[in-house]
């Protein structure tokens, strides 16, 4: 076991490296550069900027350099002080926009997850269990609903009724009141209020897919002689269940632990925007369109440190979970 | 001035007052009213009598409509990141400003200022008492230091902006007295204080406050800067200076000196909402002596979505505000929505010539689109060729009408025949003009062939965030292909678009027209003339202008040069009418050159205002130039109780 999580984080350190140099080249990829970008988008509001302003601002974030000095230049600040640059949109530095962001998106996935688990773990057990009855239908008809249904329309009508019927203010994941204040147990509450919309809108696609996978994992698993063979020796039909086939079921649930969070951050882009979430999707989807390099990169950079880890996590509860696996 | 009806009786009289002894008070007789949150402070001793805040002779603002009562909040909404919403709503200060019509430069904070006949010097008179938003004076040194310690340092301004350099000087302020400074150029700078009330004019008094600023200047601070770099996480000092400075980082500095009627409580970061609050020495005052601004407090919420902004619009979320809700799609909801938001419609007049341009790149790298394009028939003939009626209806919902790319009716600049010629919608005479333009071959489909022998086919970039603009060239396309031409539209991500301009790359593009208002058409004339590498009729012509020696340039036209020459006199010259008659003959080489197919012109659209809000006018100029709603002084909205 220690072999095997060292051998793991080792993988992890050229790996890295090498994501770091894609996302810097695929950064640079889109012609022109930040300034190219900030030009474009003030004219496409027929707003100009400066000349004498441009030549100044191309100077000092070093845009006229060579490609390679560039990418050192963030790279060894990143290694060697921590420094993830500045963000030229923000002019500030890119660590500061980044962790508050990261945080609130860490909050709205894992809320998101667990509410998702909440709900497919149930489901797909009792859908297993009671196969064609009509709970089954209902309950895969409502999945397959939420699979269905594009999920920032989703979020446009939940932020229509929540505006509409509860007086919520529109977006965001504060109230007015709040946005700006320290937190207490009023702003948490407040951050429950609004959670709501953005867990049920990004939870609804995943809960789908995890009760059919639920569902077929424990069937598989019911007609197995194993479950017979316990039954016949009275064990109760709960007890039962739990023991065995809902454990081995359990694997694809800790096995998609790893890909939840770059899902929750890319897929939930759209939805983010959408509802004004603080979160890093929209930041990074900005920083894109507006070349921001330094800030692109760092957010993909992170994105990508923690899919490795969420992997070895769900890698490593694998393992725990199922003897195949740890002395396979 | 007008007086509504059911004005407070007090106020109503004291306006009468005012109206007897005018505007321009001796300054004692008055004693000046404050806001109740104000005066609260002062007799709680935790600030000084309205008298000792205000200047002896503060500026004196006309309501629009009524004297008006203290208190309330504005809510706006922006979008992103690096709007400019915020200095357009709480930071249109500056030592001149616009009027609300747009029709001329009045003094703002500058209590008068004069210009020589040559251009070159620009006299301020600053009014003696004005203070910061802490209570220091502001005074002629406070502009030297922005001259000799911002502008002039090397580090901070690497190259100065345009609009401050004449003759490749940066300009110099001298001081004449403690209220009185002039701003000399080595050579005429015709568009100064124009330049300065748009967008720009803001970087002048945002670096001025030197009792705040040395602190954080290398030169008067060089023991203690580390510290403060470190403090706030900067690459270095000069980061760490201009983000005091400049836009946006300027609006994330909670507790900077501001000369604005509001000043920033809470800063202007990520998605969250800004807020700023009533300048207790904000050097304004209404008709009857009141300090303004009326409304306590302004927030702007900081929003990912312009739907999100429609949707807090449409819930009364949203006091006063044109931008991000005006777009021609939302337009029905805005409208339908009056009664359950709580707001009327107010008209913002986009100040833009044109709801899409069509250029051709007559400076293309082919010489055979470049042979074609050069050619007017060709252009007169594409012109004729468009049914811009159906354009209206189709992609306007009939709010528009077929115009050219020249300015607005009402305009000084305008130019009935300008904006009227070749807007008939007529095939025959379409096909009668290509044919004279030499494309009189066509191909089994029905195309036209170009000189070598080849189908005249090429692209148009349009915005891939403009729909409506592709919805309009998705037609036009049908309507040149009737004439037999073949016009592909090409949505494009803007940054492509513009590294392609840069290269002079480009066929041409659809684009939003400036220069419907005289002083978009000074400022911004890269429709009138190649005058930069966005004037994609001719991208090449337009390169030269601004650097002879770019490898993209080509040298331009007769006709092209004898317009950059205008306008550069309208540069030099010292007065409008002068600027304004300079511009009317550049103007009219542009007609006759017709480098450019308009559609139609930009539909009226619509902001919205609370309905109990005062003060604010039914119809407003809509562009950042004018910097909307600034001009239309804010300090003066107020609600009606």
């Amino acid at each position: 076991m220690a072999g095997f999580m060292i051998r793991r984080l080792l993988y992890m350190i050229p790996m890295m490296f090498v994501i770091s140099i894609v996302t810097f080249i695929i950064i640079q990829l889109p012609p022109g550069d930040f300034l190219t970008a900030l030009t474009a988008r003030l004219a496409s509001q027929n707003e100009t900027i400066d000349p004498g302003v441009l030549a100044g601002l191309r100077e000092r974030y070093g845009l006229d350099q060579p490609l390679i000095v560039q990418y050192w230049k963030w790279i060894s600040g990143i290694l060697l002080r921590g420094d993830f640059g500045q963000s030229f949109d923000w002019n500030k530095p890119v660590s500061e926009l980044i962790w508050s962001r990261l945080n609130l998106t860490m909050v709205v996935s894992l809320i998101t997850l667990i509410f998702v688990w909440a709900v497919a773990f149930p489901i797909g057990i009792y859908s297993a269990v009671r196969q064609y009855s009509v709970g089954d239908y209902v309950a895969t008809f409502f999945g397959f609903l939420g699979l269905a249904i594009p999920s920032f329309l989703l979020a446009l009508v939940l932020m229509y009724f929540s505006a509409h019927y509860f007086g919520l203010s529109i977006g965001g994941l504060f109230s007015p009141e709040y946005m700006n204040a320290a937190w207490s147990w009023g702003k948490l509450w407040d951050l429950m209020k609004h959670m709501w919309i953005p867990v049920i809108v990004l939870g609804t696609g995943a809960t789908a897919a995890l009760i059919r996978i639920m569902r077929a994992n424990l069937l598989d698993e019911l007609n197995k002689p194993y479950v017979d063979m316990a039954r016949a020796r009275g064990l109760s039909e709960t007890r039962l269940l739990l023991k065995y086939p809902v454990r081995v079921a359990l694997n694809p649930f800790v096995s998609t632990l790893g890909w939840v969070l770059p899902h929750l951050v890319s897929g939930a882009v759209v939805v983010s925007i959408v509802l004004s979430l603080p979160t890093t999707g929209p930041l990074l989807l900005s920083a894109l369109f507006a070349q921001d390099m330094y800030l692109a990169g760092s957010i993909i950079l992170l994105m990508s440190i923690l899919t490795l880890i969420g992997t070895l996590i769900s890698d490593l509860l694998l393992a725990w979970l199922d003897p195949r696996i740890r002395n396979g | 001035m007008k007086l509504v009806r059911d004005l407070p009786r007090q106020a109503a009289c004291a306006a009468v007052l005012a109206l007897v002894v005018g505007a321009g008070w001796a300054g004692a007789a008055v004693a000046f009213q404050e806001s109740p949150q104000l005066k609260a402070l002062v007799d709680a001793k935790k600030l000084p009598p309205v008298d000792k805040r205000l200047p002896a002779k503060p500026l004196v603002l006309a309501p629009l409509q009524s004297v008006g009562s203290y208190g309330g909040t504005w809510r706006t909404a922006t979008f992103g990141g690096g709007d400019s919403e915020i200095e357009r709503s709480i930071g249109y200060t500056r030592l001149v400003r616009w009027n609300p019509e747009w029709t001329e430069v009045i003094p703002d904070i500058a209590e008068s200022f004069e210009v020589n006949a040559d251009a070159t010097e620009y006299t301020f008179t600053l009014r003696e008492g004005t203070r910061w938003s802490d209570g220091e004076p502001f005074s002629a040194d406070d502009l030297i230091f922005w001259d000799e310690h911002v502008l002039r340092n090397k580090e901070i301004t690497p190259s100065p902006p345009a609009w401050l350099t004449a003759g490749g000087e940066p300009v110099k302020v001298e001081k004449l007295g403690d209220y009185k400074v002039v701003f000399r150029f080595k050579a005429p700078n015709g568009l100064f204080l124009m330049n300065m009330a748009t967008i720009r004019g803001a970087d002048i008094l945002a670096a001025s406050p030197a009792h705040y600023l040395k602190k954080f200047h290398k030169d008067f601070n060089p023991e203690g800067i580390a510290a403060l770099v470190k403090q706030a996480g900067a690459a270095d000092w000069v980061q760490l200076f201009n983000n005091k400075i400049s836009f946006p980082g300027r609006w994330r500095d909670v507790g900077r000196p501001v000369l604005d009627a509001w000043m920033l409580a809470a800063p202007y970061v990520g998605t969250s909402q800004v807020v700023a609050e009533r300048n207790p020495y904000y050097a304004k005052v209404d008709t009857a002596g009141n300090q303004l601004p009326y409304l306590d407090k302004v927030t702007i919420d900081v929003m990912e979505d312009t739907q999100a902004i429609i949707l807090k619009a449409i819930n009364g979320e949203i006091d006063m505000q044109n931008r991000f809700i005006e777009t021609t799609d939302a337009r029905p909801v805005i409208v339908q929505n009056q009664e359950k938001g709580g707001y009327r419609l107010f008209i913002a007049r986009p100040a833009w010539s044109n709801a899409l341009l069509i250029t051709l790149n007559q400076t293309h790298k082919n010489k055979v689109l470049r042979k074609v394009f050069s050619d007017k028939n060709f252009r007169i003939g594409l012109s004729h060729a468009i049914n811009r009626e159906e354009l209206n209806q189709l992609i306007y919902a009939g709010q528009s009408k077929p115009y050219q790319a020249a300015p607005r009716e009402g305009s000084a600049l305008y130019d009935e025949q300008m904006a009227t010629q070749y807007l008939k919608y007529d095939v025959n005479l379409a096909n009668r003009y290509l044919d004279k333009a030499g494309l009189t071959t066509r191909d089994a489909e029905g195309y036209r062939l170009g000189p070598d022998g080849r189908r005249v086919t090429f692209a148009i970039d349009v915005l891939t965030g403009s729909p409506i603009q592709s919805d309009a060239l998705e037609l036009i396309q049908r309507y040149w292909r009737t004439v037999g031409i073949d016009m592909q539209p090409r949505p494009t991500e803007r940054s492509l678009i513009f590294a392609r301009l840069q290269t002079n790359e480009n066929d041409g593009i659809g684009w939003v027209g400036g220069g419907g208002y005289d002083f978009l058409g000074l400022l911004d004339p890269k429709w009138y003339f190649p005058h930069e590498y966005e004037s994609s009729f001719a991208t090449a012509w337009g390169l030269y202008y601004q650097n002879p020696n770019d490898p993209n340039a080509e040298e331009p036209s007769e006709e092209a040069k004898k317009q950059m020459d205008l306008y550069r006199k309208v540069q030099q010259s010292a007065t409008l009418e002068q600027q304004l008659a300079a511009m009317k003959e550049l103007l009219a080489i542009t007609r006759d050159q017709f480098y450019i197919i308009g559609t139609n012109l930009e539909p009226d659209r619509v902001g919205i205002v609370k309905k109990n809000m005062r003060n604010v006018p039914d119809v407003i100029p809509s562009t950042s130039f004018y910097m909307i709603p600034g001009p239309v002084k804010p300090e003066t909205f107020y609600y009606e109780n």
